[in-house]
């Protein structure tokens, strides 16, 4: 599929939901580094420490280990996050990559090591960790600016400054004109982007991301990963992003992490040295992806084979065969 | 139209073939019935005296209470029972959902109280509580035959709250009362409605029966309404007390709890609305 083909189609498939946002999202697929409408000096997280400083995260010879099963979800994984890193961790399903993202929210405890955030050991999850869930979770009984405010609320914000932040971050994932709307009334992909603004309204020092665009279609996919890569130029935030999908490590990752399944280890450590933000249908990308896909190859077998019984095998042919091609390196 | 036809019919049958109307009554006789009981002559009224009944002048039936009388002391008997049966089940149903030891032990208890009538309570009501404070005595019958209902309705409602979103709420800073009360009790308001509906329906039909039973003594309110017209005997009146039962409990239903729970669910994206 050609660049202009794929850009006419990301267009068509953001305009198809009623969807309000700004004609630039369609262009910014073709043209990249756009300015921004929102910048870090514009207040964004209200004179907090620059990024730079914040959102290192350090998690320390993890174990944790479920009910009575031999095998530990996660065994002995130390993985250290630089401030402004983007870091993915793949591996295929059940191989602890959301217990290893729940341990750095700290929505669980871990049976061995710790956690921490620029030096502060963490206990129990937090807005400075905030989560995108891979089905957006949501509140339906709220607008989507309601649940964008709800953290400041939490947080005590003022109502007028709250106002002004959600504002900002409902322009940040270009939704500006959706804030009204219910959670129902929203399309999947407006759904994670609200969700994305409402943890980015926190102003976190990570931003923790559990499979954030598994549940949508290739084309909203793959402009979602643009709007991520533009949002993460601007903030510069630490991201650990945990996916099954090589395509989308490559294209978002400054390095990734394959785990190992049963035990939860890591396996091999792949720092992609490339600039952002990628295009996911360059020649050179496709390359990239299959040397990477060559390199998890080994565990994806492995596991299948253990797996075989499991609905899981789709998947894995999807991400094994598609090997070149724009649209299946969303996959 | 087929009401209309079948009313009509039965009104027929009765001037055609005669029955005696203190068994049998005509449509007409239920609806002067209801007259009746406000002290309102009407012209369709009953032609055959029903034997024993004692007459006021003009042929009016002053024995007893009004209709008026005994639905507000329903009434009042239901608002004040259904708010001390609902606190009483949410607070269990809550605690149920949270502690699945107490589920256990309580869950099949209320689903075994489900199977009992609730006009079965009215004795250990009286032992209690005795006959003369017949209010207290109704109200134990109405609370312990529905409070149950609310507290499994909301135990059930709970467990279907994607836990994802109790840790979105602890993610973005809500803690210990905050997070039920901004998280939980926003998400389980489908629970909470569907129980609020199907708990009336419980209370009500507790509140009848209790009346009904507690005759020995002049409780007042529908159900007794309806055991005097047994007394009398007049069947008219008993099918107007009846219908006016049914009236009651459906129009709570459609008026009030019907729509606040499409309300609801429409906000949430799960009705058919959504």
């Amino acid at each position: 599929m050609t660049r202009a083909t794929l850009a006419e189609s990301l267009r068509d498939a953001e305009s198809a939901p009623s969807s309000p946002a700004p004609a630039t999202l369609g262009n910014a697929v073709s043209n990249p580094p756009s300015p921004s409408p929102c910048t870090q000096e514009e207040g964004w997280g209200g004179g907090s420490a620059a990024p730079a400083n914040r959102g290192r995260l350090n998690l320390e010879s993890l174990t944790k280990r479920f009910g009575s099963s031999h095998a530990a979800a996660i065994e002995n994984v130390t993985l250290r996050l630089s401030p402004g890193e983007f870091v993915v961790v793949v591996g295929p399903s059940g191989c602890g990559k959301t217990t290893l993202l729940n341990l750095a929210a700290g929505m669980i405890a871990p049976d061995k090591g710790r956690v921490e955030l620029d030096g502060q050991s963490v206990r129990g999850p937090g807005p400075d960790r905030a989560v995108v869930f891979q089905d957006h979770a949501l509140f339906p009984w709220l607008t989507a600016a309601q649940n964008v405010e709800f953290g400041l609320k939490m947080a005590g914000v003022a109502a007028a400054e709250r106002r002004h932040r959600v504002e900002q971050a409902l322009a940040m994932v270009h939704l500006p004109r959706s804030g009204g709307k219910l959670v129902h009334e929203l399309s999947g992909g407006m759904r994670q982007r609200i969700a994305i603004a409402r943890a980015l309204v926190m102003d976190p020092a990570v931003l923790l991301m559990d499979e954030p665009f598994a549940a949508l279609d290739a084309q909203t996919r793959t402009l979602l990963h643009r709007q991520l890569q533009d949002l993460w130029m601007q903030t510069r935030k630490s991201v650990l992003f945990v996916t099954h999908s090589v395509g989308e490590a490559v294209r978002l990752a400054d390095r990734i992490i394959v785990l190992h399944a049963q035990p939860g280890r890591i396996r091999a450590e792949i720092a992609i040295d490339l600039p952002h933000p990628r295009q996911p249908d360059s020649p050179y990308m496709s390359e990239l992806v299959r040397r990477v896909r060559k390199e998890i190859e080994d565990e994806v077998n492995r596991v299948n084979a253990q797996m075989a019984q499991d609905d899981w095998k789709p998947a894995a042919v999807d991400d094994l065969g598609g090997a070149s091609g724009g649209m299946g390196d969303g996959i | 139209m087929i009401w209309a036809a079948l009313l009509a019919a039965w009104e027929m049958a009765y001037r055609l073939i005669g029955w005696r109307s203190y068994i049998f009554p005509a449509p007409s006789h239920v609806l002067d019935a209801l007259f009746r009981m406000e002290h309102i002559r009407t012209a369709f009224g009953n032609p055959i005296h029903t034997p024993g009944w004692p007459r006021g002048p003009a042929g009016v039936d002053l024995s007893g209470d009004t209709l008026a009388a005994a639905l507000w002391v329903s009434t009042i008997r239901l608002a004040a029972g259904f708010f001390i049966s609902l606190a009483l089940g949410l607070v269990l149903g809550v605690l149920m959902w949270r502690w699945a030891w107490l589920d256990r032990f309580l869950g099949p208890l209320f689903l075994g109280m489900q199977t009992l009538p609730s006009v079965c309570w009215v004795p250990m009501a009286i032992i209690l509580f005795g006959l003369s404070d017949n209010d207290i005595g109704i109200m134990f019958v109405l609370v312990l035959g529905s409070f149950f209902a609310f507290a499994i309705a909301l135990r059930d409602g709970l467990a279907t709250i994607p836990p994802v979103q109790a840790r979105a709420g602890r993610m973005l800073g809500a803690k210990g009362w905050r997070l039920y009360w901004y998280v939980m009790l926003p998400a389980s308001l489908p629970a909470l409605a569907s129980s609020l509906r199907q708990g009336f329906g419980f209370a009500w039909r507790s509140l009848m029966g209790a009346e009904l039973v507690y005759v020995f003594v002049n409780s007042h309110g529908l159900g007794y309404l309806l055991e005097e017209a047994r007394l009398g005997p007049d069947m008219a009146k008993v099918v107007a007390v009846m219908i006016v039962m049914v009236l009651v409990g459906m129009l709570a239903d459609q008026w009030a709890f019907g729509p606040l729970e499409r309300r609801v669910l429409a906000r949430f994206g799960l009705g058919e609305k959504g």
